[in-house]
């Protein structure tokens, strides 16, 4: 019923637009330092290698939207090869990652103001806090008055994007300054390049935004496979030729450190303009990225929300805009509470993990529906098949062991969290009660057990008087409100 | 008597939804804040993220645990 009123409004400039602006975040504007330290100069061709794994996964995006144009991205596509808890932990991870991707793009963007106004020499105070989330309310208001409306800003924003980091390509091509040398160098070798890949990999992440919002795209089965192509190699040709810019300007080893390494690259051979050029670059990058992330959250909980996994209220569309604005709006409490914040390095964890995981189910379920639907109509097929969807699973696996433990961690968190919200979902009510009126119990017991060792000095830790009256009085009441919670739970079907 | 029990529910559940709620800011609390670090002993980066990741699970279990007892009658 809602599906089919969501509106096709967007055509290729928007969607492809939207894959550009998806992917290029504040971030590529501070991991080419550290990237640089790694790999030296053949982080050019680490940029190349990371735009190709991308590639692999992005063909199975677009054989699958093409075919499936429906909201929710790989949620869909999960949902329509697998199913059941898969397709749930697909979306799970998409929905997450997307509201994280925005928060840290928010994060990032008062950053970027904030430095703004220090160079400027400005007598204000920035409100981190406050900036990220008065951006993510400016963008949830233009997501909530139409698909078209977001897709025109971020056409806007990434072409305003692209001229200034045109600007920095060409007069750096150009240029007759710089230090840099462009012969072959990798400190950390072969390995060096590897984890740089790993680590600047982040910088393609977001271009599935285009799958997410496929079910407002026009002409699905021409357009979305060619907004994500498009786009694919667009990204690939920028990241390249800005790595190729660095290097002819600076040595790898003067972006040690650096906290915008780009913007020192841009004072070296533009002055002063440059690093105005790169940090406005900067600023619009993140708007972007919040733009498309919010948009991409709202897409996949309507989704879930269509498939009972959400509540229905998810579900439901703007009478007048037709977009999903309740999935909107909580969405971006969400992403404001994260931002405002400011636990960046929290949320980049998430995000990759989440990402990342998206790339190994979309590839999972391109093979899964070759194999169960044979006669599916497909307008794109992927190329190479089934080598490119088994690259594209084999690099995205080979970049989560490349990942920092703290990101693995997080996506552990990540999962359990999912799998609870499943169960709440699809248990049924009685057997949930039962489970956790146990746990309540289990709870209490293990509270009194506390009270218990720190009353009689059990405990291997030397703690002041008042403390420990005070850690004593909380078990206490911890044990005797779990302890009556879990009694009401169990008895609960008695009770009604 | 069904009454009684629901008052107690949703009392009970009240207090559950509560700790949940300072358990998540406990959780944030280690991760941005030296001091409470250093008060309980945390040494390393992963450490922290393991008592993030115990406080969140709390947190999400109590607000649970909680919003079923508070919604029982429903």
């Amino acid at each position: 019923m809602g599906q089919a009123r969501l509106k096709r409004e967007l055509g290729l400039l928007h969607a492809t637009m939207m894959g550009i602006g998806g992917a290029i975040c504040a971030g590529v504007f501070v991991t080419l330092g550290y990237a640089a330290t790694l790999a030296g100069t053949a982080l050019i061709i680490a940029m190349v290698l990371c735009g190709i794994i991308n590639l692999f996964t992005m063909l199975s995006y677009a054989e699958l939207g093409a075919a499936i144009p429906s909201a929710g991205g790989e949620y869909t596509f999960a949902k329509a090869s697998f199913g059941g808890f898969f397709s749930f932990a697909t979306g799970w991870f998409e929905w997450i990652s997307n509201m994280f991707y925005a928060s840290f793009s928010a994060v990032g963007f008062a950053y970027l103001v904030s430095y703004a106004v220090q160079v400027a020499n400005l007598p204000i105070t920035i409100n981190l806090p406050i900036i990220a989330a008065i951006t993510v309310a400016i963008f949830t208001m233009i997501n909530i008055r139409g698909a078209k409306e977001t897709g025109r800003t971020e056409t806007l924003l990434v072409i305003i994007l692209l001229a200034l980091l045109g600007v920095f390509v060409f007069w750096g091509l150009f240029s007759g300054q710089g230090t840099g040398s462009l012969e072959l160098s990798a400190p950390g070798g072969f390995f060096g390049v590897i984890r740089a890949t790993s680590f600047i990999f982040v910088v393609y992440l977001g271009g599935e935004a285009i799958a997410v919002a496929q079910a407002e795209i026009k002409n699905p089965g021409k357009t979305i496979p060619r907004a994500i192509l498009i786009s694919c190699l667009t990204l690939i040709i920028i990241y390249t030729t800005i790595a190729y810019v660095v290097f002819k300007i600076v040595p790898p080893a003067d972006l040690a450190g650096k906290e915008s390494p780009l913007a020192y690259v841009a004072e070296q051979f533009m002055g002063p303009l440059g690093v105005g050029i790169i940090t406005v670059a900067g600023s619009i990058a993140a708007l972007s990225s919040v733009n498309t992330s919010i948009m991409a959250q709202s897409r996949v909980a309507y989704a879930l929300a269509r498939d009972g996994y959400f509540p229905k209220s998810f579900f439901v569309l703007h009478k007048r805009f037709y977009t999903p604005y309740i999935a909107i709006l909580i969405g971006s409490i969400f992403v404001a509470a994260v931002a405002a914040t400011g636990v960046v390095n929290f949320v980049t964890y998430a995000t990759d993990f989440g990402f990342i995981i998206g790339f190994v189910f979309v590839n999972f379920s391109l093979i899964k529906l070759r194999r169960d639907k044979p006669s599916l109509y497909r307008p794109f097929k992927v190329p190479l098949y089934p080598l490119t969807p088994i690259l594209g699973i084999g690099t995205s696996l080979l970049l989560i062991f490349f990942l920092e433990p703290s990101t693995l961690f997080m996506g552990a968190e990540l999962f359990l969290f999912g799998l609870i919200a499943y169960y709440i979902r699809m248990v049924r009510h009685d057997r949930i009660c039962l489970a956790v009126g146990g746990m309540n119990l289990g709870i209490s017991a293990y509270s009194a057990l506390l009270a218990y060792l720190v009353i009689s000095g059990s405990l291997p830790i030397s703690l002041p008087q008042n403390m420990i009256s005070l850690l004593f009085g909380a078990a206490i009441i911890v044990s005797v409100t779990y302890l009556t919670a879990g009694i009401l739970s169990i008895t609960q079907k008695a009770g009604e | 008597m069904a009454k009684i029990r629901k008052v107690i529910s949703r009392f009970v559940g009240g207090i559950q939804c509560g700790l949940g709620v300072i358990s998540s800011v406990f959780a944030f609390l280690v991760y941005a804040n030296p001091s409470i670090r250093e008060s309980i002993a945390i040494a390393s980066e992963q450490e922290v993220y393991l008592y993030m990741f115990l406080f969140l699970v709390f947190s999400v279990f109590s607000i649970l645990s909680g919003l079923l007892l508070t919604r029982e009658e429903k």
